[in-house]
C-alpha cells in the first residue's frame, strides 16, 4: 500500500514538473490578416520562451472578450498578451486579470487607463499619420477635396491616426474634407462606404483610410468607378499588397507598423514578469515608417 | 385600487428610475472636456522657453564627428527616442549662408560646404518635443495628451516664432539655426539633412 502511494505521489510530481507555464494571447479579431500576424507572432514568441501559448479570438466583441478573460483566469494562465477590442470597455477585463494576479501586456491597441495593464506596447500611430498627412498635402499640392474613412470608433488607434493626419492637413485651407465615415477597418465596408460617398461627391481628389485593408477597399471602389487614376489613396499598416500597389503607382503612401516587434516585446516582458521583474514602463511606443514611391522598393 | 391607476403609478415610477439611471453626453463634448483639464498652450509655452533657456543643442559638426566614430554612443548621448525604433531626434545648432528661400524651406550652406534644409512650413509631429529631451511620456496620462503638447508647441514655433524671423532673412545672409534633426541608425550622413527649427537668428 505504502509503495502504491509513493508511486502515485511521484507520478503527480512528474506531471506537475512536466506542466509548462501558460501564456494567453487574446486578440480583438482574427478576421483581419494584420491581427493574425500579431497573434501568431505573440504565440510563437511565447512558445520559443518555453511557455504553452493559446490564442483567443474576441471577434471584435467586448462580451466575447470578457468570456475569454473569465475562461483563461479560471484556467490558470500565467500572463496575457492582449489586443483589446475597446479602449474603455476592455479596462474591466484587464482589472479582473490584475485582481487574479495575472499580468496583462497590451499590444497595438491602447486602453484609456494607465493603472490597469502592466505595460502597453503600441504603434506610434499619431507620428506615423503626421508623416502620411505631410505626404498627402504635398501630393495634392495643398488643394482639393477628400474623404476620410475611419476604423472602429471605440479604438484609440482610429483617433490617434485621424488626429495625426488632421494635425497637418487641417492647417491647409485649400484641402476640404467632404465626408468622414467609419468602415470598422474592414475592406468590404470601406468599398461600400466610398461607393455611397461618391454618389454625392463624384469629384473627390483623395481618400485617406485608417488602415490598409480599407485603402484596398477604397481603391477597388475607385477602380470600379473608373476613377483609380485620378483619386489618390493613402493607407496605414504597411500591408504587402499595399506596398506592391505603391510600387505600381496605384496607392500613394502608407505607414509601416511593426507587429512582430510589438509581439516579441510583449512576450519578452511577460517572461521577465514571470521571472521576477516588477517595474515596466506603462507605454512603449513603436516607431512607424512612411512608405511611398521613393522607398517602397526597400520593403 | 383601480388596476389602471396601479399600472399608471408603476409606469411613472419605472420611467422615473430609468430617467435617473442613465444619462447621455455627446462624445465630442466629453472628449473636449477631458482635454480641457490641461492647458496645453501654457505647457507648450513653458516647454519652448525651456528649450531656448536650457540650450542643450549640440553643434551639428560635433554630432556628425561622433556619429562617424561611435554611432551607438552618439545616439545614446545626444539623441532621444521614446520607445522602440531605429531613429532618434537630436537638438542641433548649425550656421550657414542662405542659398535659397523657397516655399517654406530655407537652404543654407555651412562653412564645411554642406547644404542643410531648414523647414519652416511642415513643422508637425513630435520631432521638436522629443529632440528637446525635456518632457517624458510618463508626464502625461495618455498618448493623446502627450501628442497635444506637440501640437501646441508646433503651433507656437510655426505660427508665432518663425514667421517673424523668416521675414528678415534674404539670400546671402548668414544665419544661425537651432532645431530638431531626425536621424536613423545607419543613415548616410552625406545626404542633405533637414532641420525643424525652434530658433533662427541672423
Amino acid at each position: 500500500m505504502a509503495l502504491l502511494c509513493a508511486m502515485m505521489l511521484a507520478a503527480c510530481r512528474g506531471d506537475k514538473e512536466a506542466e509548462k507555464p501558460k501564456i494567453a494571447v487574446v486578440i480583438s479579431t482574427l478576421n483581419n490578416p494584420w491581427f493574425v500576424v500579431l497573434a501568431e507572432a505573440a504565440a510563437k514568441n511565447a512558445s520559443d520562451l518555453g511557455y504553452e501559448a493559446k490564442i483567443f479570438d474576441s471577434q471584435n466583441n467586448p462580451s466575447t472578450e470578457s468570456d475569454n478573460f473569465e475562461n483563461l483566469i479560471s484556467s490558470g494562465f500565467d500572463a496575457i498578451l492582449f489586443n483589446p477590442t475597446d479602449a474603455d470597455g476592455s479596462i474591466v477585463n484587464i482589472l479582473k486579470a490584475k485582481t487574479a494576479g495575472i499580468p496583462v501586456f497590451c499590444m497595438d491597441r491602447e486602453v484609456n487607463a494607465d493603472d490597469a495593464a502592466t505595460c502597453q506596447i503600441l504603434s506610434d500611430n499619431y507620428s506615423g499619420c503626421v508623416d502620411v498627412g505631410i505626404e498627402f498635402v504635398k501630393a495634392l499640392n495643398e488643394k482639393g477635396t477628400y474623404v476620410e474613412i475611419l476604423g472602429l470608433v471605440g479604438d484609440n488607434n482610429t483617433w490617434a491616426r485621424s488626429g495625426g493626419f488632421h494635425s497637418v492637413v487641417d492647417k491647409f485651407p485649400g484641402l476640404k474634407m467632404v465626408a468622414q465615415q467609419t468602415a470598422d477597418f474592414d475592406r468590404n465596408k470601406a468599398m461600400e462606404v466610398l461607393e455611397t460617398v461618391m454618389q454625392a461627391n463624384p469629384d473627390i481628389d483623395a481618400v485617406f483610410c485608417g488602415n490598409d485593408a480599407m485603402a484596398l477597399g477604397a481603391y477597388q471602389a475607385l477602380l470600379s468607378a473608373g476613377k483609380a487614376e485620378k483619386v489618390k489613396v493613402f493607407g496605414f499598416d504597411g500591408a504587402g499588397e499595399v506596398i506592391e500597389k505603391i510600387k505600381e503607382g496605384k496607392i500613394v503612401a502608407t505607414g509601416l507598423q511593426h507587429p512582430l516587434v510589438m509581439a516579441e516585446t510583449a512576450a519578452k516582458f511577460a517572461d521577465e514578469f514571470i521571472k521576477g521583474r516588477t517595474v515596466f514602463p506603462q507605454r512603449v511606443p513603436v516607431e512607424v515608417n512612411l512608405i511611398n514611391a521613393s522607398n517602397a522598393a526597400q520593403f | 385600487m383601480n388596476k389602471n391607476i396601479k399600472y399608471g403609478i408603476g409606469l411613472v415610477l419605472l420611467l422615473f428610475l430609468a430617467y435617473n439611471s442613465v444619462y447621455f453626453t455627446d462624445l465630442d463634448q466629453m472628449k473636449s472636456e477631458d482635454a480641457d483639464t490641461i492647458d496645453f498652450n501654457a505647457k507648450a509655452t513653458q516647454l519652448y522657453e525651456g528649450i531656448i533657456a536650457e540650450n542643450t543643442a549640440t553643434d551639428l559638426s560635433t554630432l556628425k564627428a561622433a556619429l562617424s566614430t561611435q554611432s551607438d554612443s552618439a545616439f545614446a548621448n545626444f539623441g532621444n527616442r521614446l520607445g522602440i525604433g531605429e531613429s532618434a531626434y537630436f537638438m542641433v545648432n548649425v550656421a550657414g549662408k542662405v542659398l535659397r528661400i523657397n516655399d517654406g524651406e530655407i537652404l543654407i550652406q555651412t562653412d564645411e560646404g554642406e547644404s542643410i534644409a531648414v523647414q519652416t512650413k511642415f513643422i508637425f509631429g513630435n520631432a521638436i518635443r522629443d529632440a528637446s529631451g525635456l518632457v517624458a511620456l510618463t508626464d502625461y496620462k495618455t498618448n493623446a495628451d502627450f501628442n497635444k503638447l506637440s501640437e501646441a508647441l508646433n503651433t507656437i514655433v510655426r505660427e508665432e516664432k518663425l514667421p517673424k524671423a523668416v521675414q528678415k532673412i534674404k539670400v546671402g545672409d548668414v544665419i544661425k539655426v537651432e532645431g530638431a534633426l531626425k536621424l536613423t541608425k545607419g543613415q548616410p550622413l552625406n545626404t542633405q539633412l533637414e532641420i525643424l527649427p525652434v530658433l533662427i537668428e541672423k
